[in-house]
């Protein structure tokens, strides 16, 4: 079996199971052992790790913080009472429910799937408005609106009396209450589906490109990714698999009204989420169990049965939410990503399966390229940051066969130029083309997928993916996007750029040479025809930067992309450039070979400070 | 035109109150990049403070400097306590953790006091108007505009014309110069929190006198309000988050006057909706101050 499968799915798949088997096997015994009480709880904290994995799948890839997810809960908890609930009852109830919804009588099981539906319809609607919000990690605006959906959906659940019965008594299945759901069955099978759907979501190349956009969205965006999709995808799943808990947690009660779905239980369901750790679908479980458990424990000991007068100030009732509340903040303020970070069992077993030593590095050759030497070409191009000038009309050329570096006084507009080559800038004049294709106004992302792809001056890296992660993400993120040539192998790039050892090291661990030497891995794995390089040097002693050289050399020779180097080293640039363009005050004022440049008098009289500087 | 005219004062009393609350925040936002979701609960701590004082047979005279010195002291001590700890920290993770803040001390609050709210009598005259011309004018609402006025007159002054407001303004303009710069940022950040606490302070005395009650949800609607108010008005933008309290409350009066009867209950409900929709087409606020990010 090839090992990216066992990686993405064999392994995975049994971890998996070992949680789901853990945590059920768990549940049937506290019940066996436990008194009457038990079981309800159990079902209950079922039913929660439903909505908590739902939840998991947005937050967890996306980063994008939502309040809403309860919101979507309400919807379809409000649609299975009503279709759910026997038409006797409603004529009771709401017998002037609009739609003739009064006399419709589905089985539970449609009831739910009809509820899941309609909560993905609407969320499908929300999830257009986030994207066209610009969603992503910590985004205020998203926040804002899925609060909005949770405030609005409560609102109308409070005053549309005909459908919903209002807030003061809601709607229930039977006159007498009690339990509806019998047996645990459809729960377990709904835990065991949201479990896989969420764990397996976060391999997939939606769940991959997500989280990389999680980490760094810009940085994602420079790579060819554009979160909205992946976004979506996630939200949608994930709002599915909320609605079904949903509707099992109604199905459960008998019974539902406004406030069954609204601050309290948003707030208990993200504060397991972020317990456990919100990156992790092993981690949501785990914060499930603990604020289960503890939420119980707290409501024992403040119970009546517990007499401690010494701690009477603290055991009174009220502390869940206390507990709850100062979970949620002690663990944003001393563990934010949780107990579990972003682990799964399966990672244990993936390191321990990982390539022995003795494997056979594969040749260093470089991918097939069917296209001819292309050639990138900005021209004329215009800057304006407010007041300040800082493109006066730059241009450039270079060829997929060689090095072009731009260099220049600090402010001079070099790193500019590479931003709005990559549109991460709007230029106000000026033109970009890569061979035949003008890229004016082409957003970052379809930058990169026409074949420029960039490293950044302080490091974007993904932080929280490994070293291999961060290489495969840009690859799968071109993949399908490019024609006439195949992509690098990313083995071949773990190799090349030096970084075997540290293969399964996270990003953000890395010391800082080779954090630059992933960066421009990861940028070649996007199989671009130009890479732009910022500053690929900056932070190293001599060495590591003549050592950079080869690497650049040999690494783009792999992908067999041209270069443009943005770099304050002298040394380094005339050691690797076929050709220097220097910039001043927004302008070229040269250019030629690294020899031609360093002689020119107008050159050295803007750079060096006079023609009296030889020396750099 | 008179019964306009009339709203237009309604909408600036109530826009008044919501700039104060809006301004904390922006300040807060400034100098460290944290939208505070748990601004709502200094005026909670308030609206308990000032039910306190009054059992405590203390007259709205001495009330009002009283709450607005709390909620000074409680923004530095949620700082102190809280978000101390999460400076520089991702958004996700400052985000979080005011909502942590908020639902704790909610809960807190249920915890000690009741779930129930308490109510005290309000200043009498707040119902009084005032009538010039056929057009009757609350006193109420004429006092708010002038005392928030005298407000942002008085913040003016401190962020134009002090040590302290040049600083805050630098570091909200960029933080990491105005570090290097060397303006202290443990000093700046707290006295950032004490005046956007004594802003909330003011807005909070207003707020009480009209609702007259405790809760301890009695934040929540406030905190919506100014957070709204804040993202009008871009965020990072102190004129912004003033010019965005003003808007959100003409809007929410006119459209009171203009609701259908049996919609009026869904107000808040209808604001919320479509300040959502504000942020789908426009994200960084009507007012733009949006500043590109550094690479």
């Amino acid at each position: 079996m090839p090992r990216r499968m066992v990686d993405r799915l064999v392994l995975p798949l049994a971890g998996s199971l070992t949680t789901y088997l853990l945590l059920v096997g768990g549940g049937i015994i506290y019940t066996a052992v436990g008194n009457s009480a038990s079981e309800g709880l159990v079902t209950q904290m079922l039913i929660n790790a439903i909505v908590v994995l739902g939840i998991q799948i947005y937050i967890g890839n996306t980063g994008v913080l939502s309040f809403g997810h309860i919101g979507f809960g309400a919807i379809a908890g409000y649609a299975f009472a009503v279709c759910a609930i026997a038409p006797e009852r409603k004529a009771v109830q709401i017998p002037d429910a609009p739609f003739g919804l009064a006399e419709v009588a589905l089985t539970p099981f449609q009831s739910s799937l009809t509820a899941a539906l309609i909560a993905v319809v609407v969320a499908f609607v929300i999830g257009l408005g986030l994207a066209r919000s610009g969603a992503r990690s910590g985004a205020v605006a998203a926040t804002v609106i899925t609060l909005a959906l949770l405030f609005v959906v409560h609102e109308v659940a409070r005053n549309w009396i005909d459908l919903t019965r209002g807030g003061k008594t809601g709607l229930s299945f039977s006159p007498l209450g009690g339990v509806t759901l019998q047996g645990r069955g459809w729960i377990y099978l709904a835990l065991l589906l949201a479990l896989l759907v969420a764990r397996l979501f976060k391999e997939t190349r939606y769940g991959r490109l997500a989280q990389a956009a999680r980490e760094d969205d810009l940085a994602a965006r420079s790579m060819g990714i554009h979160p909205a999709l992946q976004q979506m995808i996630a939200l949608l799943l994930s709002v599915f698999v909320v609605s079904i808990g949903a509707t099992l947690r109604v199905f459960e009660l008998g019974s539902i009204n406004p406030r069954l779905f609204f601050f309290k239980y948003t707030l208990l369901t993200l504060t397991m989420l972020i317990v456990g750790g919100r990156n992790s679908v092993t981690g949501s479980l785990v914060g499930v169990v603990i604020i289960s458990t503890g939420s119980e424990l707290t409501r024992y000991l403040a119970g009546p049965s517990v007499d401690l007068p010494f701690l009477d100030w603290v055991l009174r009732s009220g502390l869940t939410d206390v507990f709850l509340g100062a979970s949620m903040l002690g663990f944003m303020i001393f563990r934010p990503n949780g107990i579990l970070g972003d682990w799964e069992p399966d990672h244990w077993l993936t390191r321990r399966a990982a390539r022995k030593p003795g494997d056979q590095p594969p040749a260093l050759r470089p991918v097939e390229d069917s296209r001819p030497e292309g050639f990138l070409h900005a021209t004329g191009i215009v800057v304006d940051f407010g007041g300040f000038r800082a493109l006066d009309g730059a241009s450039l050329t270079a060829s997929s066969n060689e090095v072009v570096g731009l260099i220049g006084p600090n402010g001079a507009g070099k790193t500019t130029l590479l931003n709005a080559i990559t549109s991460l800038v709007t230029s106000s004049a000026g033109s970009i083309r890569l061979d035949e294709h003008v890229l004016d106004g082409l957003p970052s992302h379809l930058i990169a997928r026409a074949g420029i792809v960039r490293t950044f001056q302080n490091l974007r890296l993904f932080p929280a993916l490994s070293v291999e992660e961060n290489i495969e993400v840009a690859r799968l993120a071109t993949a399908g996007h490019i024609a006439g040539r195949s992509l690098p192998d990313v083995e071949l790039l773990v190799r090349a750029s030096g970084l075997a050892e540290l293969r399964h090291r996270r990003a953000g661990e890395l010391d800082y040479g080779n954090a630059r030497r992933l960066e421009l891995a990861r940028a070649a794995a996007a199989g671009p025809r130009f890479l732009l390089l910022d500053e690929p040097t900056s932070g190293m002693g001599d060495l590591e930067s003549e050592q950079m050289i080869h690497r650049i050399r040999e690494i783009a020779g792999l992908v067999q992309a041209g270069v443009v180097v943005v770099d304050h080293d002298l040394n380094f640039i005339t050691g690797i450039c076929d050709r220097v363009y220097v910039l001043d005050q927004g302008k070229v004022i040269a250019v030629g070979t690294p020899d031609e440049v360093s002689q020119d008098p107008v050159v050295q009289a803007a750079y060096l400070g006079g023609p009296i500087g030889s020396s750099t | 035109m008179t019964e306009l005219l009339q709203q237009v004062v309604d909408g600036f009393g109530r826009g008044g109150i919501y700039a104060l609350i809006a301004l904390g925040i922006a300040v807060i936002f400034g100098v460290m990049h944290l939208v505070n979701f748990a601004h709502g609960e200094l005026i909670t701590v308030s609206a308990y403070a000032a039910y306190g004082l009054f059992v405590a047979g203390w007259d709205w005279w001495l009330i009002a400097p009283a709450i607005v010195l709390i909620a000074g002291l409680t923004s530095v001590a949620i700082e102190f306590v809280a978000f101390r700890w999460v400076r520089g920290a991702p958004d996700f993770t400052m985000l979080m953790t005011s909502f942590g803040v908020h639902f704790l001390v909610q809960a807190a609050f249920v915890m000690y006091v009741s779930a129930n709210f308490r109510q005290f009598p309000r200043p009498g005259w707040i119902f009084q108007t005032w009538k010039v011309g056929g057009v009757s004018l609350e006193v109420f609402d004429l006092l708010v505009i002038l005392f928030t006025l005298l407000t942002l007159g008085a913040t003016y002054w401190v962020l134009q014309r002090t040590m302290f407001g040049m600083s805050l303004r630098a570091a909200a303009e960029d933080f990491d110069a105005a570090r290097l710069m060397g303006i202290r940022s443990d000093r700046i950040i707290r006295g950032a929190f004490a005046l956007s606490g004594l802003l909330a302070g003011v807005a909070a005395v207003f707020w009480l006198m009209r609702s007259g009650q405790a809760g301890p949800t009695a934040g929540l609607s406030p905190m919506l309000k100014g957070v709204l108010a804040a993202l009008i008005g871009g965020l990072g933008s102190l004129t912004g988050a003033v010019m965005g309290g003003v808007i959100l409350g003409l809007a929410e009066v006119l459209l009171i006057s203009r609701l259908p009867e049996g919609l009026v209950g869904l107000t808040d409900g209808i604001v919320f909706l479509l300040i959502a929709l504000l942020f789908v087409f426009r994200p960084q606020g009507l007012i733009t101050v949006r500043r590109a990010e550094r690479v």
